[in-house]
C-alpha cells in the first residue's frame, strides 16, 4: 500500500487540553506533528461501554491505544472494609451482574477456606448448576453486545431473548432474575426442588435449540464471518505475555482453565472439554464462547442428573436443612482466623481471584482484594487493536466482550 | 474439544441461503417471546424476591434485619414497639433481612412494580410496611413459560396471578435468653436497660440476673450487647 | 379574468378522465373560483407531481415504509416493534409521533459548525431528491415528458452524495468528517456499477425513454437480464445506506456519521434522506425492471390505474428490500469498497454486455 501524506501543519485541536487526557501534552503534540491524529473513543460513545479509548490514527489504521478506565469505579474493595463477611456477599457480585454467581463463588469459597468448612455434595451440585447459568448468561451477552457493535441487530435480540430463560431458571431457583446472592458460606440459601431442577434440564433442550437459530443468522454468517476473521490477532505467545484470561486464552491456543486445573465445587465429578481454538483472532474468540455455552448446558445437564440427596448447608454453619430464620444467628457474626486466603475461580470472561486478609478478631475483613478477568485482559485487548482499521476497533472490542463495571470495580 | 470453523466457497453460498432462510422463517412463523407486560404478567415462582412487609403481630423488634442489611436500607421507627421501615432507594432485594428474621414476621411478595412519586416517598416508615400496598391491576392474562426438547414456547392461562403469597413460615423455634456464666457477670444492667420488653430485672441483694421467660420476646439484643458474653440465646422446649 | 379562463383552457385541456370521482368533480366543476382548484389538482403534470407518484405519495410511503421496516425487523427478531401509539392499526402512526416530536424538538446548531450551511444543507438535499418526481412518468399522468427521463434520473440521484458530504464537512466534527469521506468512497464505488447496470437496460430497450422501456418489458427486465438487476438491487443497497453497507452512517462506530451533530426537524430531514432516495430509485427500477406501471387495468379508475400500478410496485420492492437490515452485519469500508470495485463492477460489465447483445439493432 503506498502512502500519501499531505504535509498540512497541524495543531492539536484547544478541546483535547481540557479533556483530562492521561497522555502528556508532548504525546499529542507529537501525534499531530507526524500526520496523525487523536480520537477519543467513549465515554460517550455508542460503540464503546464506561470507559474512554484513547486511538491514536494515521489515516484509518490505529498505531496506538491507550485505555482510560475507571469510569466505573466502585472502590469495592475499600467498601468491602467496613461491611461484615456475610454483608459482603451482594457487593461483590455486582462488579458482574450476569457472572454473579461465579463472583459470589470464589468470595464464599475463600471464607470456606479459611474456616474450614465442609460443603455438603448437593450444595456443590447446586452452586455449579448456578455459576453454569451465569457462564451461559455472561456467553449470550457478549455475543449480543459484539453483533450490536457490528449493527447487527438481530444478532442482539436473539441473546437477549435466550437469556430470558435464563433469568428464569435463576428465578425460579433462587428468587431473583440476577445477582441472586445464593451461595453462603457453608452451602446455599434454600434447597431447589425437584420440579425447578427438571424445568431447568428441559431448558437446557430450548436454548440448545434457539441458539441454532442464532448460530444460523449470527454466527455462521458471511457478513459477521467477514469482520471478525483475522481480526484483533493475538498469537499464543503474545497471549501469555499480555496475561490474558479466560475464553480469550484459549482462543489463542492455550489449554488452561481453571476448572480444570484446580478442580473446585462438581467440576471433577462432570464429564466436560476446554474449548480451544488456535487462531486466535476475533472471530475465534466468538466461536470458543459460543462452543462452552455448548460445555455449559452438558454440565447442567449431568449435574442435574448426578444430583445426591442430602443437605444444602454445612453442619458447621446450621444444624437443619434450612437456614432461614437462623441466617443473621449463625452468619452475621463470624470471624475469620487470622491470615490471607486466596481462591481462584473460573468465571464467564476469565480467571477471577479473591484474597481475603483477615486480622483474626474483626467481624469485616481487613482487607478484600478482587482481581477480576475484565482488568487483566485489558493489556491484550489494546495491543490486539494495533495496525487494525478504525473500524474494527468495535469489532474488536465486542469480540473481547470487555466489560468495564467488571473491570474497574 | 477445538472451536473451529473452516469456509470454503461454496459454504459461503449456503451460508447465505441459511440467513435469509431464518429471516423468512421468521417473517412467516416467528417465534415471538414478548410479555406484553400490563395486561399479561409472567407467573413469578412464590420464592420470588420481591417488595417486603412486615407483619406486625409477629414482629419481636430484634433488630436483626436492620443489621444484617447489606445496604443499609432499613430503619426502626419506634412506636409502641420498634418496628422496621425499609427504604427502596437503597433496597437490592437481597432478602437477607427475610431470611434472617426469626418469627417470619418479614414477608416477602411478588411485587416487583412500584412507583414512587419523589424519593421521599421511596422511604417507607414503620406505618407504611405493615400491609402489602394496593397493586392497581390490568392483566387479564398470566404468562408462563413452557420448556421442552421442541423449543420454548409462552403459554397463556386466562387468570391473575396471586401476588401476596402465602411462604411456607421457616422452622420457628422458641427462644428466650438466658445467663450462662453467671460468676462473670459485671452487673452493668446494660441489658435491663436495653431489654424493649422489660424482661430482665436485677435482684439486688445478690446483684444477679433474672429472665422472666414469659416476657422474654428472644430478641437477642441483650445477648448481643453484653459486654462479659454471659448471655444467650436458649431454645424452649 | 381572462388569464384565469386561460389557465383553466390549459388546466381542462389535460385534465385526469377518473370514471370512479367523476360524479363528485362534475358538479365540483360548476362552481366557480373551486373548480379552478379542483381543475388544477387533476392537471396531469401537477398530480404527477404533487400527488401521485409525486409529494403526497412519497410523505406516505415513509411513514410506511418507516413503520413497516421497524414491524418486520421486529417480526424476526422475537419481538413485536411499534405498537402502543395507535394499538387498533398496530402502532401504524408510530413514525408520524416520531416526525411529531423531531418538529417540536429544538435544533441545536453547535458552535463550531458553519452556520448557514450546517442549516441550508438538509433542505437544499431535499432539491436533488424532488427534481426526479418531475420526470418520473406514471402512464399518461406525467409532470415532464421527455425520452431521456432515465438519465435525467440518474443524474439527479448521483448529486445526493454530494449534499452529504457538504453536511459532513458543515458539521465540523471528527466523526460528521470520517462519515463524509466514507460517504464519498462509497460513492464512487456503488455509482459506477449502477450507471453501467442503467445503460445495459438502456441499451437493452434500445432508448433512455421510460416509455419504451415499459412499453417493450413483455417479460419483465428482471428476467431480461438478471444480472443487471442483481448489480442494481445491491448498489441500490449501498447508496441508500442500508445494511451490510451502512457504513457512512455506522451507529457504532462513528455515530451516524455525517449526521452527528443535527438534532431537532433538521436531523428529522437528513433521517429521511436515505429513504426518500430508496423511493426513487425504487420506482427507477420498477420502470426499468418490473414492468413499470403496466398492471391489469380496471376501467373504473381510468388514467388513475398507471400510478397506482407503479406505487404499488414500488411499496412492495421497498418492502422486500428493508428485510436485508435485519440479516447483516455492517461490512468494513475496505471491504465494501472491494466489493463495489471487483465483482460489483465485472457484474456489471457482464450485464452492459448482456444489454448490448440482446438489444441489438434498436432493441428487443
Amino acid at each position: 500500500m503506498r502512502e500519501v501524506a499531505i504535509d498540512v501543519p497541524v495543531e492539536p485541536p484547544k478541546e483535547l487540553e481540557s479533556l483530562f487526557l492521561p497522555v502528556p501534552k508532548e504525546y499529542v503534540e507529537e501525534a499531530y506533528k507526524k500526520d496523525e491524529f487523536l480520537v477519543l473513543v467513549g465515554p460517550q460513545h455508542s460503540g464503546s461501554g464506561h470507559m474512554r479509548l484513547i486511538v491514536r490514527v494515521k489515516g484509518d489504521v490505529i498505531q496506538e491505544v491507550i485505555p482510560d478506565p475507571g469510569y466505573v469505579h466502585r472502590a469495592i474493595e475499600k467498601l468491602a472494609e467496613n461491611r461484615l463477611y456475610i454483608q459482603n456477599i451482594p457487593l461483590v457480585e455486582r462488579p458482574a451482574i450476569m457472572d454473579s454467581a461465579n463472583l459470589n463463588l470464589g468470595y464464599v469459597r475463600a471464607i470456606e477456606d479459611a474456616m474450614e468448612i465442609e460443603v455438603p455434595d448437593r450444595a456443590k451440585y447446586l452452586r455449579t448448576i448456578l455459576a453454569e447459568l451465569c457462564r451461559i448468561g455472561t456467553h449470550l451477552y457478549d455475543a449480543a453486545i459484539l453483533s450490536v457493535f457490528l449493527g447487527h441487530t438481530t444478532g442482539f435480540m436473539y441473546p437477549f431473548g435466550i437469556r430470558e430463560l435464563i433469568c428464569e431458571a435463576l428465578v425460579k431457583m433462587t428468587g431473583a432474575r440476577f445477582t441472586s446472592s445464593f451461595i453462603i458460606p457453608g452451602g446455599v440459601r434454600r434447597d431447589v426442588e425437584k420440579e425447578t431442577l427438571a424445568w431447568i434440564y428441559s431448558a437446557t433442550f430450548a436454548i440448545e435449540r434457539r441458539l441454532k437459530s442464532f448460530e444460523r443468522i449470527f454466527i455462521k454468517n458471511p457478513t459477521v464471518i467477514a469482520r471478525l476473521k483475522e481480526v484483533g490477532v493475538l498469537s499464543k505467545k503474545e497471549a501469555i505475555e499480555f496475561g490474558v484470561v479466560g475464553p480469550f486464552l484459549r482462543a489463542s491456543g492455550v489449554e488452561y482453565d481453571a476448572r480444570k486445573v484446580e478442580p473446585y465445587e462438581a467440576y471433577d465429578r462432570v464429564d466436560w472439554d476446554i474449548v480451544v481454538a488456535d487462531e486466535g483472532d476475533s472471530y475465534s474468540r466468538l466461536l470458543v464462547r459460543a462452543n462452552e455455552i455448548g460445555q455449559s448446558l452438558k454440565i447442567i445437564r449431568q449435574c442435574i442428573t448426578d444430583i445426591p440427596e442430602g443437605k444444602v448447608i454445612s453442619d458447621q454453619i446450621c444444624e437443619g436443612n434450612d437456614i432461614r430464620g437462623e441466617f443473621f444467628d449463625k452468619l452475621a457474626d463470624i470471624v475469620l482466623p487470622t491470615g490471607e486466603y486466596t481462591t481462584i475461580t473460573e468465571a464467564g470472561r476469565g480467571s477471577v481471584i479473591f484474597t481475603i486478609v483477615s486480622d483474626g478478631e474483626s467481624n469485616v475483613p481487613y482487607r478484600l482484594r478482587i482481581v477480576t478477568p475484565g482488568w487483566l485482559y485489558l493489556r491484550g485487548f489494546v495491543e490486539s487493536l494495533k495496525g487494525e482499521r478504525l473500524a474494527d476497533l468495535q469489532a474488536i472490542y465486542g469480540s473481547f466482550g470487555y466489560f468495564p463495571p467488571e473491570a474497574d470495580r | 474439544m477445538r472451536a473451529e470453523f473452516k469456509v470454503g466457497k461454496l459454504d459461503m453460498l449456503r451460508m447465505h441461503i441459511d440467513v435469509i432462510r431464518e429471516a423468512f422463517k421468521q417473517v412467516i412463523v416467528p417465534d415471538r417471546i414478548t410479555v406484553e407486560y400490563p395486561r399479561e404478567r409472567k407467573k413469578y415462582p412464590a420464592n420470588f424476591r420481591g417488595l417486603i412487609f412486615c407483619d406486625r403481630d409477629k414482629c419481636i423488634s430484634c433488630f436483626r434485619c436492620a443489621h444484617v442489611c447489606p445496604a443499609n436500607a432499613i430503619q426502626i421507627y419506634f412506636y409502641e414497639k420498634a418496628w422496621p421501615g425499609i427504604d427502596y432507594t437503597k433496597c437490592i432485594f437481597c432478602h437477607f433481612c427475610v431470611d434472617s428474621c426469626p418469627t417470619g414476621a418479614l414477608r416477602p411478595t411478588k411485587i416487583h412494580d412500584m412507583a414512587f412519586a419523589t424519593m421521599e416517598e421511596m422511604k417507607l416508615k414503620a406505618t407504611q410496611t405493615i400491609k402489602p400496598p394496593e397493586v392497581f391491576r390490568e392483566d387479564l392474562l398470566v404468562v408462563e413459560y413452557q420448556v421442552d426438547e421442541k423449543g420454548w414456547k409462552l403459554v397463556r392461562k386466562k387468570e391473575r396471578d396471586e401476588l401476596i403469597v402465602e411462604v411456607l413460615p421457616p422452622r420457628i423455634r422458641r427462644k428466650i435468653s438466658t445467663c450462662v456464666d453467671p460468676e462473670s457477670c459485671l452487673g452493668c444492667k446494660l441489658c435491663v436497660e436495653l431489654c424493649p420488653s422489660n424482661a430482665i430485672a436485677v435482684d439486688r441483694k445478690v446483684n444477679k440476673l433474672k429472665i422472666l421467660s414469659e416476657k422474654c420476646t428472644g430478641c437477642g439484643i441483650c445477648v448481643r450487647n453484653c459486654p462479659m458474653k454471659v448471655l444467650e440465646l436458649k431454645e424452649v422446649k | 379574468m381572462e388569464m384565469l379562463d386561460a389557465l383553466m383552457q390549459i388546466f381542462k385541456s389535460n385534465m385526469l378522465e377518473i370514471p370512479a370521482i367523476q360524479p363528485i368533480v362534475d358538479p365540483l366543476m360548476q362552481i366557480p373560483w373551486l373548480n379552478l382548484l379542483v381543475a388544477l389538482l387533476l392537471w396531469r403534470p401537477f398530480f404527477a407531481i404533487v400527488v401521485m407518484p409525486g409529494l403526497l405519495v412519497l410523505m406516505i410511503c415513509l411513514l410506511y415504509i418507516i413503520w413497516f421496516e421497524r414491524k418486520l425487523t421486529a417480526r424476526i427478531q422475537w419481538r413485536v416493534g411499534p405498537l402502543e401509539v395507535f394499538r387498533p392499526l398496530r402502532g401504524a402512526i408510530q413514525a408520524l409521533a416520531d416526525g411529531l416530536r423531531y418538529f417540536f424538538q429544538e435544533s441545536i446548531v453547535h458552535k463550531e459548525a458553519h452556520r448557514p450551511y450546517f442549516v441550508q444543507l438538509p433542505i437544499l438535499a431535499f432539491i436533488p431528491v424532488l427534481l426526479p418526481i418531475a420526470f418520473i412518468p406514471a402512464g399518461n399522468v406525467v409532470g415532464i415528458k421527455t425520452p431521456y427521463a432515465i438519465p435525467l434520473i440518474v443524474a439527479f440521484l448521483s448529486l445526493i452524495p454530494i449534499t452529504v458530504v457538504a453536511i459532513g464537512w458543515a458539521s465540523n466534527s471528527r466523526f460528521a468528517f470520517i462519515g463524509s469521506v466514507r460517504e464519498a468512497l462509497m460513492y464512487v464505488a456503488y455509482e459506477i456499477p449502477f450507471i453501467i447496470a442503467v445503460i445495459s437496460m438502456i441499451y437493452l430497450y434500445g432508448s433512455a425513454d421510460p416509455y419504451v422501456a415499459v412499453e417493450k418489458q413483455s417479460i419483465p427486465g428482471a428476467l431480461l437480464n438478471p444480472v443487471a438487476f442483481l448489480v442494481f438491487i445491491i448498489s441500490m443497497l449501498m447508496a441508500t445506506s442500508r445494511l451490510p453497507f451502512e457504513i457512512p452512517e455506522a451507529d457504532q462506530e462513528i455515530a451516524f456519521g455525517p449526521f452527528v451533530e443535527y438534532s431537532g426537524m433538521l436531523f428529522g430531514l437528513v433521517m429521511v434522506l436515505a429513504y426518500e432516495k430508496l423511493y426513487i430509485m425504487s420506482l427507477l427500477f420498477t420502470i426499468l425492471f418490473l414492468g413499470g406501471w403496466s398492471g391489469p387495468q380496471l376501467a373504473i379508475l381510468g388514467d388513475l390505474n398507471a400510478p397506482l400500478w407503479l406505487v404499488i410496485k414500488t411499496l412492495i420492492v421497498i418492502s422486500v428490500l428493508v428485510i436485508v437490515r435485519s440479516m447483516y452485519a455492517r461490512f468494513r469500508i475496505d471491504q465494501a469498497l472491494r466489493i463495489g470495485f471487483s465483482w460489483l463492477l465485472a457484474f456489471a460489465i457482464i450485464a452492459l454486455a448482456i444489454g448490448v447483445v440482446l438489444g441489438y439493432e434498436g432493441g428487443i
